[in-house]
């Protein structure tokens, strides 16, 4: 049996995955309330074909907020959700607390996983206190995407294993797991394997910073980088999968985390990071992409202007509004007096207490009388609706779509006015 | 980044200091616009290069005074050390008032000359690495007057200005505020090269628009005062000579320096007040050709 602690996001994909791979599981919270909505069937998180997958594995995935019952497991993974601060900074207090307490809980000869999060220098802290009575300890990498989470759980392209022994064989258990996947295992020493977590992100943040960068200048010269991004995507060393899609900014929490440990990192053993406070900088400087569309093309011009916003959480398929673009945006402009009138298809589950503004259930009745729209978040259903609807919906002309949601040519012909990420901007018609 | 302490609400009263200046003159005009009690402070009632100012400043300001500090010895009147001795000078006293007489807000109007030449997009964080005496007399005003707000629990505001022009300057520097009256009179604009080099140039009243937002919030913080739009010196030559209406003609020079553009990322103003409305060059320059003639 393989057991999986802290029943939030990693943790439940997790576990969900395993199952699906045939091994009997069980899931551990200490919230006795959320594992009593678990086992009726309501899920947490908010995450595409996961609550599928919960109902296809049926009895192999169970849940308790029984501590005891991880001692029948052989395989113990340490899952929790690592909260981070709004300084970027991680509090690994949850993932040591139930370190501790596996250590405590654990069968003789289990292996113990550390699969959250966790900076360098942290799985090797723990060897001494975990590694007894035959138990062993990893750190395994994970590279959980919210909104495509099932899918990356299913189907990794590999494992990245931190060990205390890299050459030493991985413990029977852990080993017939990962088989199951049928994807490339890469034992490394503990501190590797936790560098190259920060590593991948680092990567992806590289690649976003210079499509972030190159858009904006493609906005100013007459240039589109929807006509770049192919011919780049061609290019092997570049890559059909890599991340060329112009943001507002670098997008969620992980990123921005594993920039600030690299910061820290840096610091404390005086390496050059000047290159992360680049990525952070720029980062910062697109993230208020729509609201200077806004106040090139509407604010500056118009009194008592009304503002509808599509898209609250930081981006589709997910509840999560942590660095939400949309978020940010709507506080600025209610701070301001500005009236904005917001929808999400998640608005109920969405928490955004922070900011005072008008929640709709609707895409248009959002839209209705108001100067411009803005498209924070890509969610799919906003791909569904008009655009002619839009504009009869508007007494304004300007939608503001970063991500390209609406159809370009569409939006045109119905008369508004397009603005998206790497595109040329629309003449201002209010000029 | 500016935080604002309050919605808009008209300080108690705004002195401020160097009020018959450029700056000062159009802030005192748009607090009067706004009906907002001000007080002002020129070198007639104190003198702030002299021994003894702290407190004779300190003397006129009450505890529920915002102040505007905007005094300061212009370039034309000095690019030497000596100048940045007495503009230094002038700050010290100003933060000796402070710390005798705590007010309830300080709005330092400084110069974007702090930043390094090379910093492109100018934002609130670029490196302040000032390349001339004025650029670093501004910088050590700044650290001198935030040094002084910290222990005397002031609110502080450090607004740096790009260049500013409009009507009442009276500096004459390059620029529209030049290039306006060379053509008025139909003279010949020279340029330096051929006035490649773009720059964010302000109108003086956005300056004033801006100081009275920050009064108004109560704010603290930095922040540039740039529209985020930077022209070339010809094409603002160019507008000057046609709005003009004469025949004054615009020539190029040999080049003596390499060409360095400025831009600013005007996403903190942006933030801190959606909506504020620059007043176009074109629209500047004709403001000023119409108060010129």
């Amino acid at each position: 049996m393989i057991g999986f602690l802290g029943m939030s996001h990693l943790g439940l994909v997790s576990a969900a995955g395993a199952a699906a791979k045939g091994f009997d599981v069980v899931g551990f919270d200490d919230d006795v309330a959320r594992v009593q909505r678990l086992r009726a069937g309501e899920l947490p998180v908010v995450e595409p074909g996961l609550p599928e997958l919960v109902a296809d594995v049926g009895d192999r995935l169970t849940f308790t907020s029984d501590a005891q019952r991880l001692g029948d497991c052989e395989l113990l993974y340490v899952a929790v959700d690592v909260p981070t601060a709004p300084d970027d900074t991680s509090d690994p207090a949850p993932v040591e607390d139930l370190l501790r307490r596996t250590a405590e809980i654990a069968a003789p000869g289990a292996c113990v996983v550390v699969l959250s999060q966790v900076e360098p220098g942290f799985t090797r802290a723990f060897c001494e206190l975990v590694q007894r009575d035959g138990r062993t300890l990893h750190y395994q990498v994970e590279t959980l995407i919210f909104g495509r989470a099932v899918q990356r759980t299913l189907e990794p392209e590999r494992f990245i294993v931190g060990c205390a022994d890299p050459a030493a064989p991985l413990p029977r258990a852990l080993r017939a797991h990962l088989a199951a996947y049928a994807c490339p295992v890469l034992q490394m020493r503990y501190e590797s394997a936790e560098l190259s977590k920060i590593a991948i992100n680092a990567f992806l943040v590289s690649t976003i910073s210079t499509t972030n960068t190159l858009a904006e200048l493609c906005e100013r010269i007459g240039a589109h980088w929807d006509e770049i991004a192919p011919a780049l995507r061609l290019d092997a060393r570049i890559g059909p999968a890599a991340y060329l899609t112009p943001g507002l900014g670098i997008g969620g929490s992980n990123l921005s985390r594993d920039l600030a440990a690299i910061d820290r990192l840096a610091r404390r053993h005086g390496t050059d990071a000047g290159l992360v406070a680049a990525w952070r900088t720029h980062a910062a400087h697109r993230v208020d992409w729509p609201l200077a569309v806004l106040q090139e093309q509407l604010l500056a011009h118009v009194g008592d202007p009304r503002v509808a916003l599509w898209g609250l959480s930081y981006k589709e398929n997910t509840q999560s509004t942590r660095n939400s673009p949309g978020v940010r945006l709507a506080g600025i402009l209610a701070r301001a007096g500005i009236d904005v009138t917001a929808h999400d298809p998640e608005a109920e589950a969405v928490p955004c207490s922070a900011v005072s503004l008008r929640r709709v259930a609707g895409a248009l009745e959002a839209c209705a009388d108001a100067d411009a729209l803005v498209i924070a978040t890509p969610w799919p259903a906003f791909r569904d609706v008009a655009p002619a609807a839009i504009a009869a919906a508007l007494r304004g002309r300007l939608v503001v779509d970063p991500y390209g949601v609406l159809d370009a040519d569409g939006c045109r012909a119905a008369g508004l006015s397009h603005a998206r990420l790497g595109a040329p901007l629309p003449e201002n018609q209010l000029c | 980044m500016l935080t604002h302490a309050r919605d808009t609400a008209a300080p108690a009263r705004t002195v401020v200091v160097g009020c018959r200046g450029f700056v000062g003159s159009a802030v005192l005009a748009r607090l009067g616009e706004l009906g907002w009690p001000a007080a002002g402070v020129s070198s007639d009632d104190v003198d702030l290069t002299a021994d003894g100012a702290g407190g004779a400043l300190a003397g006129r300001l009450r505890e529920d005074d915002a102040v505007v500090f905007v005094s300061a010895l212009t370039p034309d009147r000095g690019k030497d050390a000596a100048t940045l001795e007495r503009n230094v000078r002038m700050a010290r006293h100003v933060a000796e008032a402070l710390i005798e007489r705590p007010v309830a807000q300080l709005v330092n109007i400084g110069s974007d000359a702090v930043y390094d030449e090379d910093a492109n997009p100018v934002r609130e964080g670029s490196c302040a690495s000032p390349s001339s005496l004025h650029g670093a007399m501004h910088l050590v005003r700044e650290v001198v007057l935030t040094d002084a707000c910290r222990i005397a629990g002031v609110p502080l505001v450090l607004l740096r200005p790009s260049l500013l022009f409009g009507p009442g300057d009276t500096h004459n520097g390059y620029g529209p505020n030049r290039f306006v009256r060379m053509a008025l009179a139909g003279e010949t604009i020279k340029l330096f090269g051929e006035g490649e080099e773009q720059r964010d140039h302000v109108f003086i009243e956005d300056v004033a628009r801006v100081v009275a937002e920050v009064l108004g919030r109560g704010s603290s913080g930095e922040l540039n005062v740039a529209t985020g739009s930077s022209t070339s010196f010809r094409a603002a030559a160019e507008i000057a000579v046609e709005l003009a209406g004469g025949d004054a003609a615009v020539a190029g020079s040999p080049r003596q320096n390499p060409i360095t553009h400025r831009h600013f990322d005007t996403a903190a103003i942006q933030v801190a007040f959606p909506g504020f409305a620059w007043t176009p060059l074109r629209e500047g320059i004709e403001r000023m050709v119409a108060q010129e003639c």
